[in-house]
């Protein structure tokens, strides 16, 4: 039963990295749907690296160090070229699967290092997720960064005229939401699930950008999803342990994207609107050009 | 052009701003020039000074190159020739973000702030306090004392999306002068305002003055308001300053002249038109807003055939919300609508446009025209559905054609051909079209939003005579506008509007501008 919650937590911790980047990103107007490719290559150049090192803090820098490759790639299609995001983020996931299963397919197997240390049990990264909430939250809602990005992604037009440099902002945004996918995918793949095998990722990068939806872009919010998500997770692991013989572990691992649809109707309704205002950035998804 | 070497912008405290006297040249421009790609001259060789604790108008039709100064003096946009100066110093703004920095503030018409954000944030954008942690406590204390130094009351907790245009507009000045701006730049600052908001605002400014700011409205109609407000006066047309003159030296007339080039005649002659069946009653009609929130309360009213009904009141009372729920845009909550006797509270959109309903709506380049499209094919939005251009659910493209020749000619819109896209047409133009197809339906009730709103001196007159000209033809009319001289000089009934209701509704000869202007400001509403 520890053993299911601590596993459970780690799960929450990863999809914490991931949606937290994508939550800044989101936040100053750009969506990045290729997450899953992003964490993808993190998860396997950190991988290939720490092994060919023997170096875990290696690994971990070549994950973040792609990611932030990726995050500006796809800066460079969705902010200075404009094109749809959503077409952007998909190549950048589709061209993340083919890649990885390439690159990573002489390197199938265990990673065969010593496992990192935990505190009685628990990964010394969920302490770190757990900083990173609170981090993400105050600069976002006590800071005039926060502030710039949030107007960025509401109404890029009022901070273009109050000064700001728009596609500066949102480049900085999406590379951090890029460098934090990809080390979110390292820590999977080299402490999650030190086992590479192709797509072992297994959807993880979709489940962090429905978390993004499903915590109203509210850090704390995501916390608690990534909590709820990574029990949903662990329990389709092993559904009979709970509820025998009750659905597939597929019908369980689907139930994230159910509540995170049933989120998105809420926060649409007028009685949620007309009390709380939108909550989705305005401009989250269109590109931005000068006047 | 002579290469001007760039200056970088000094930081807004340091020296530049020290020791100015009134009267003094803050701000000068010289041989302003512009040319877009499309060969559109939009500003040749303007000049122009502004001076300390002074007010100087610049005044202009649409198309005159007033938003092409504006951008340039704000640095949204970079001229092709011409040279600014700040104090005597030669200034290029790369960006706005330059401008500011340099003491110019800009008070936008379509005003840019976040919606979703507190008075606050807004105001703090941008401002370089606001860089690391932001102390909110100090920051309201400094945005409130400044506020209340020129006679404003901000609330900064409030979120942007609740506030009225008017207190929209304070937020922008209130942001503008937290940031230090010297020069004000005002885009139309009164189109949006109610009588005492304006009268609240010309003291603000006068206060703006005896501090030395140097104060710059950028007016297109409204000229009473050049006249209390400024005291020089620079108009452009076609790009080009035609006169500067002393506002002590200006009328009306003069104004009006030299902005369009011909005399304007300002008293709208209304013909005597016997009124005759009521073709509209509206009972108890209630409707909400985009919010969920009830923005139309059990509102009542008629209209006969040859009678204007004017409704008066400032953006958001429910004006938007009426002409909607008219139309069937958005259903009613309770109430019902008769069209000549027929219940059409719930009649879909298409069936009240053929049985005589007409509707222009505000929102011109939204809901009124697809950008994309040419003159003929938004005409025939108008028209599909109508037996002499559509024969078994084909178009008559030929017809159509015809027909949008015909408006442009009736209507005087100016356009290369009827196959243009519609959205090459300027503002004006564009209106003129929208009311021509309604019209040349020959419509029992038009019901015009905003007719007027945003045109130039020459179109406003156009586009209210051919609302005359409808009221004499026997066709009914709800006229919905913020214009109280608009609706003054127009209407033969006036409804004044305040938070959804219809205050009263009183006979336009007995009607008094000042009681009317309370009762939109929701002064007046006990009797």
């Amino acid at each position: 039963m520890i053993a299911f919650l601590i596993r459970s937590l780690e799960a929450a911790m990863i999809f914490t990295f991931a949606g937290l980047g994508e939550l800044v990103d989101q936040r100053s107007g750009i969506l990045n749907v290729g997450l899953e490719g992003i964490m993808l290559f993190g998860a396997t150049l950190g991988f290939i690296a720490a092994k060919t090192t023997g170096n875990y803090l290696i690994g971990f820098l070549v994950g973040i160090g792609i990611g932030a490759l990726l995050g500006l790639l796809h800066g460079f299609f969705s902010i200075t070229l404009g094109v749809d995001q959503v077409v952007s983020g998909m190549g950048i996931w589709i061209f993340g699967f083919g890649m990885t299963t390439y690159i990573g397919n002489p390197h199938t197997g265990p990673l065969g290092l010593e496992r990192l240390p935990t505190w009685f049990g628990i990964s010394p990264f969920f302490f770190l997720a757990l900083f990173m909430v609170v981090a993400v939250w105050f600069v976002l809602t006590k800071t005039g960064w926060g502030l710039n990005i949030r107007s960025v992604g509401e109404q890029p037009s009022v901070a273009e005229v109050s000064g700001l440099k728009v596609a500066r902002i949102r480049y900085l945004c999406v590379i951090f939401g890029g460098m934090m996918a990809g080390f979110a995918g390292a820590v999977y793949g080299l402490y999650y699930n030190p086992v590479w095998n192709y797509n072992f990722l297994m959807g993880w990068g979709f489940i962090s950008l429905a978390l993004v939806f499903f915590s109203m872009w509210n850090p704390y919010l995501l916390f608690g999803g990534a909590v709820l998500f990574g029990l949903l997770w662990q329990l389709s692991l092993n559904p009979q342990m709970f509820f025998p013989g009750l659905a597939s572990r597929y019908i369980w691992r689907m139930v994230p994207f159910a509540m995170t649809i049933l989120v998105l109707i809420f926060i649409s309704t007028n009685w949620f609107r007309s009390r709380w205002g939108a909550a989705t950035p305005e401009a989250l998804g269109k590109p931005y050009h000068k006047e | 052009m002579p290469k001007v070497k760039d200056v970088e912008p000094i930081e807004l405290h340091g020296d530049i701003w020290k020791h100015i006297t009134p009267g003094e040249v803050i701000l000068e421009a010289r041989g302003i020039t512009k040319r877009y790609p499309g060969g559109v001259l939009a500003n040749d060789h303007i000049d122009f000074k502004i001076r300390a604790g002074e007010v100087h108008a610049i005044l202009g039709e649409n198309g005159a190159g007033k938003t092409t100064l504006m951008s340039i003096l704000f640095g949204l946009i970079q001229p092709d020739a011409g040279e600014i100066y700040v104090r005597g110093l030669q200034v290029r703004f790369r960006s706005p973000e330059d401008a500011i920095r340099m003491g110019i503030g800009m008070v936008h018409q379509h005003r840019k702030l976040v919606p979703a954000h507190t008075v606050l944030e807004n105001i703090l954008l941008g401002h370089p306090k606001s860089k690391g942690v932001i102390n909110i406590k100090d920051a309201e204390e400094e945005v409130v004392a400044i506020a209340e130094r020129y006679g404003f009351r901000v609330d900064p907790r409030a979120r942007v999306w609740q506030l009225t245009e008017g207190e929209k507009q304070v937020v922008e000045i209130v942001k503008a002068l937290y940031r230090g701006a010297k020069i004000l730049i005002l885009d139309e600052p009164t189109s949006a305002l109610t009588p005492v908001e304006t009268e609240r605002l010309l003291e603000s400014i006068e206060t703006m003055t005896q501090d030395a700011l140097g104060v710059v409205p950028f007016i297109t109609h409204k000229l009473p308001m050049v006249l209390a407000i400024s005291d020089e006066v620079t108009i452009l047309r076609r790009g080009r300053v035609v006169d500067r003159l002393k506002t002590a030296e200006a009328t009306e007339q003069i104004l009006a002249q030299k902005m369009v080039g011909r005399p304007v005649i300002f008293d709208l002659k209304k013909p005597d038109v016997t009124p005759g069946k009521p073709v509209i009653q509206v009972e108890d009609l209630s409707a909400r807003n985009n919010k969920g929130l009830i923005a139309l309360k059990n509102v009542s009213f008629t209209v006969r055939e040859g009678e204007i009904l004017g409704i008066a009141g400032v953006a958001g009372n429910g004006q938007h919300e009426l002409a909607e729920t008219l139309m069937g845009l958005r259903p009613a909550e309770s109430g019902r609508i008769l069209f000549n006797g027929q219940d059409v509270t719930h009649l879909p959109i298409l069936d009240r446009w053929k049985l005589g309903m007409g509707y222009t709506p505000a929102e011109r380049t939204d809901v009124g025209s697809i950008g994309d499209f040419t003159l003929v094919e938004n005409v025939a939005m108008n028209y599909y559905f109508d037996n002499r251009y559509n024969h078994a659910g084909f178009l008559d493209y030929r017809g159509l054609r015809q027909l949008t020749e015909r408006i442009i000619e009736e209507f005087d819109v100016a356009t290369p051909s009827p196959d243009v896209k519609i959205q090459t047409l300027s503002g004006g133009n564009l209106q003129k079209i929208i009311l021509g197809r309604v019209l040349s339906r020959e419509p029992k009730l038009i019901i015009a939003n905003l007719p007027a709103q945003g045109l130039d001196v020459g179109a406003t007159e156009f586009v209210q005579r051919k609302l005359l000209e409808a009221r004499s033809n026997q066709a009914a009319v709800i006229l919905i506008s913020e214009d109280l001289d608009e609706i003054l000089s127009l209407s033969d009934w006036i409804a004044p509007m305040y938070e959804g209701e219809i205050v009263d509704i009183l006979p336009a000869a007995e009607a008094k501008k000042d009681i009317i202007g309370a009762m939109i400001a929701g002064l007046h509403q006990e009797h």
